[in-house]
């Protein structure tokens, strides 16, 4: 328990918030890794999730390669990238994103092809019989009635990639992940349990965000459904 | 006018949805396609605005084939409105409303001015309008799904089976309610129902359909209650549950079941009123 | 890949393989241990649905490695302690298979369970006989899902010197060796593969009765 209490004290002590490698500018580091992770991840999920879930077509195939991907362990894929690309230090960037994207995709893909599934069948019929064009019916209908499961996936992703991004920290990257690995190289505790806490509370900030933002992206109409009148 | 020349459907799996099926609905007239579930009524009604493609054979809407226009335009000069009401439920009633406008390039303030005219033509007060579809009452979901129908002034509704989900009380109400603003409105009017009475109540013209479309008998509401063309139509409308016969009262012929209750008057042409 | 230096290493690998199989398997059997108690609560009592289902996505939120370096403190081991990851593994584990399990034992409904206590089942025989067997299918899915994220997060143990195929993965980018990487890539997508088919081997003996609506689900 002590060293608990050495590890609150090393985060209270306003020392080890400021500077190029302070807790503040490592905090900004890693949520910029995940951001941009997320990002990339999306461009790539996001359509391919609506496809699917437009024209039903190609959920095998989809469903295959998120279990394929999920099956890989993170930190293997992101060393062997970071030894295969040779890029050097200066770009570890690159492999970390493309691990940390990859990490994303599933979530997001399965999230926004269930989104789509679960507008009803009649819904999608009425707008089509009522005269929206397909790429009306996707941003329109599908697109707002899937977003509360979409923004679900986001959660669960950014979760992920937050946590993974931890693990960047052994190709050289900043973000809280070094305050864990220089801790543990040089047996500086209070450092290592330190950065480990800021990790499991900006995770937890993060989800609580997430989830604030997922009640807010319920339309309206929806919010009520499940009203006394409803069948 | 709507026009159908034989036209058929087959799926890919080999079903036969539709026969060989030839129709002309004169303009302002309504029209009924009366069978079972499954019988191919509504294939033939989505062939109308193109939600489903003939395999061969011709749909024409005056003098245009519907196959040479652009599907979402047609849709949106054909109003359609379905049993489940079909109405999105992350818009408010008056948007649901105004949706055709507002494809069409309509400004939000003239497209909502529309869609209130139009609430208080199907007879939805004001409050109703900035209600949630699932916020309505399944009577006024029908009457926002003819609204929205009605929105951009087509000339033809396709109605499949659109007061089916309703109680039989709001159902009556509903039939009543359409006979009364189709006299306004004047609509080219083609109507799915596996309702007998229904259909011979609001049908100028009734189509009796069996399996893949085809037709049993065609004819006004009286013609087909006085003389069924077969056993299949005598069955399908009750004839011999209902022992429908005629009975001459008030100088008038009238098609009566067993308790007396009039059925229709076959003297009338354009059918009961 | 240089398959010289896996035939020269073989004994290794396999020696790694063996370690990481072991680590990943105690957090896969406790958390389905575990779980379905957490889930069946859950599914009885609304207070403990309402305090154990948040607390559990709570912990999964929290990301592996600061757990890894956090759990010896708490539990009072060494900081190589294979122990401090068997435990952060079963900890995700039961996180996400509570959830699982309630929402299966809902499924069940009540109607079954009534009709079952009609029978004349006491409520234990109700959780062995009925309950439980019906939920079979949902645990053993959640399961498998737990299996394969628990045998790729074991290597994340290797950061901290935890030994398992995760070694090849921290050795291989010190030596810039993708060859190394790559065996321990292969191993435990190898190892995931075999999990899973042991547990639907096992599913198979246990839940007979699934295998027709398992195979019009694939």
């Amino acid at each position: 328990m002590n060293q608990v209490i050495a590890a609150l004290q090393w985060l209270a002590d306003g020392a080890n918030w400021s500077g190029p490698g302070g807790l503040l500018a490592r905090t900004w580091e890693h949520l910029w890794y995940t951001a941009l992770a997320l990002v990339v991840g999306a461009v790539v999920a996001v359509p391919l999730g609506m496809y699917i879930g437009h024209t039903g077509k190609g959920r095998t195939f989809a469903v295959g390669v998120s279990g394929a991907v999920r099956a890989l362990p993170s930190l293997g894929l992101l060393t062997l990238l970071a030894v295969s690309m040779g890029l050097g230090l200066g770009w570890a960037v690159v492999p970390s994103t493309i691990v940390l994207a990859l990490l994303a995709v599933p979530s997001l893909l399965a999230a926004t092809y269930s989104g789509f599934d679960q507008v009803p069948d009649d819904v999608v019929d009425g707008a089509r019989a009522t005269g929206f064009s397909e790429l009306q019916i996707v941003g329109r209908v599908e697109l707002p009635l899937a977003l509360p499961l979409m923004v679900g996936g986001l959660r669960a992703a950014a979760l992920q990639v937050l946590a993974t991004a931890t693990i960047s920290a052994y190709l050289g990257l900043g973000g809280l992940g070094r305050f864990i690995l220089d801790g543990l190289s040089v047996s500086d505790y209070p450092r290592m349990l330190g950065g480990a806490i800021a990790v499991g509370g900006l995770a937890l900030a993060v989800d609580g965000l997430i989830l604030v933002v997922q009640r807010l992206v319920v339309p309206r109409g929806v919010h009520v459904a499940v009203g006394p009148t409803d069948a | 006018m709507i026009r159908f020349e034989h036209v058929n459907k087959t799926y890919p799996d080999g079903t036969v949805a539709v026969a060989d099926f030839s129709l002309e609905v004169p303009s302002h007239q309504v029209a009924v396609l009366l069978g079972s579930s499954g019988c191919g009524k509504t294939t033939l009604m989505r062939m109308v605005n193109r939600m489903v493609e003939p395999t061969s054979g011709d749909v024409w809407i005056d003098d245009d084939r519907v196959s040479d226009l652009d599907p979402v335009k047609l849709r949106r000069r054909i109003g359609y409105v379905m049993q489940s009401g079909g109405l999105l439920p992350h818009r408010s009633t008056i948007d649901n409303v105004a949706t055709v406008p507002l494809l069409g390039g309509s400004t939000r303030r003239a497209a909502h001015a529309r869609a209130r005219e139009l609430l208080e033509l199907v007879g939805l007060p004001e409050s109703v309008a900035r209600r949630y579809p699932s916020q309505l009452s399944g009577g006024q979901r029908q009457r926002v799904g003819v609204a929205r129908a009605l929105a951009a002034d087509p000339n033809i509704l396709l109605m499949d089976e659109p007061f089916g989900a309703v109680d039989p009380v709001v159902r009556n109400e509903l039939q009543a309610w359409l006979l009364q603003i189709q006299d306004e409105l004047a609509k080219t009017i083609l109507f799915v129902t596996h309702d007998v009475d229904e259909a011979f109540l609001l049908g100028q013209e009734v189509l009796v359909l069996r399996t893949g479309a085809e037709v049993a008998q065609q004819g006004t509401p009286a013609e087909i209650l006085l003389e069924p063309a077969d056993d299949f139509v005598h069955h399908f409308i009750g004839g011999s549950r209902r022992h429908l016969h005629t009975e001459v009262r008030d100088g008038r012929r009238l098609v009566v079941d067993a308790d007396g209750r009039v059925a229709g008057v076959a003297t009338d042409p354009t059918g009961p009123a | 890949m240089n398959l010289a230096w896996v035939s020269a290493n073989w004994p290794r690998i396999w020696d790694l393989t063996v370690q990481h199989a072991l680590i990943a398997l105690v957090p896969v059997v406790l958390s389905l241990v575990i779980a379905v108690p957490i889930g069946w609560a859950s599914h009885r009592s609304r207070l403990a649905r309402r305090t154990l289902l948040p607390f559990s996505s709570i912990l999964y939120a929290v990301p592996s490695l600061p757990l890894f370096v956090l759990l010896p403190v708490i539990l009072g081991t060494r900081i190589l302690d294979p122990v401090n990851v068997v435990v952060a593994l079963t900890v995700y584990g039961v996180a996400l298979l509570v959830r699982t399990a309630a929402d299966a034992f809902d499924t069940v409904g009540l109607a079954t369970r009534d009709d079952a206590l009609a029978h004349g089942h006491s409520p234990g025989q109700v959780f062995w006989r009925v309950a439980l067997p019906l939920a079979g299918p949902a645990l053993l899915a959640g399961l498998r899902v737990v299996s394969a994220s628990t045998l790729s997060l074991v290597s994340v143990g290797a950061l901290i010197g935890v030994p398992s195929l995760g070694y090849f993965f921290t050795d291989g980018y010190r030596r810039a060796f993708p060859t190394e990487i790559w065996v321990g890539i292969i191993g435990t997508v190898v190892l995931a593969a075999v999990f899973d088919l042991v547990l639907v081997a096992i599913g198979r003996v246990l839940l007979p009765w699934v295998r027709a609506t398992d195979r019009t689900r694939a």
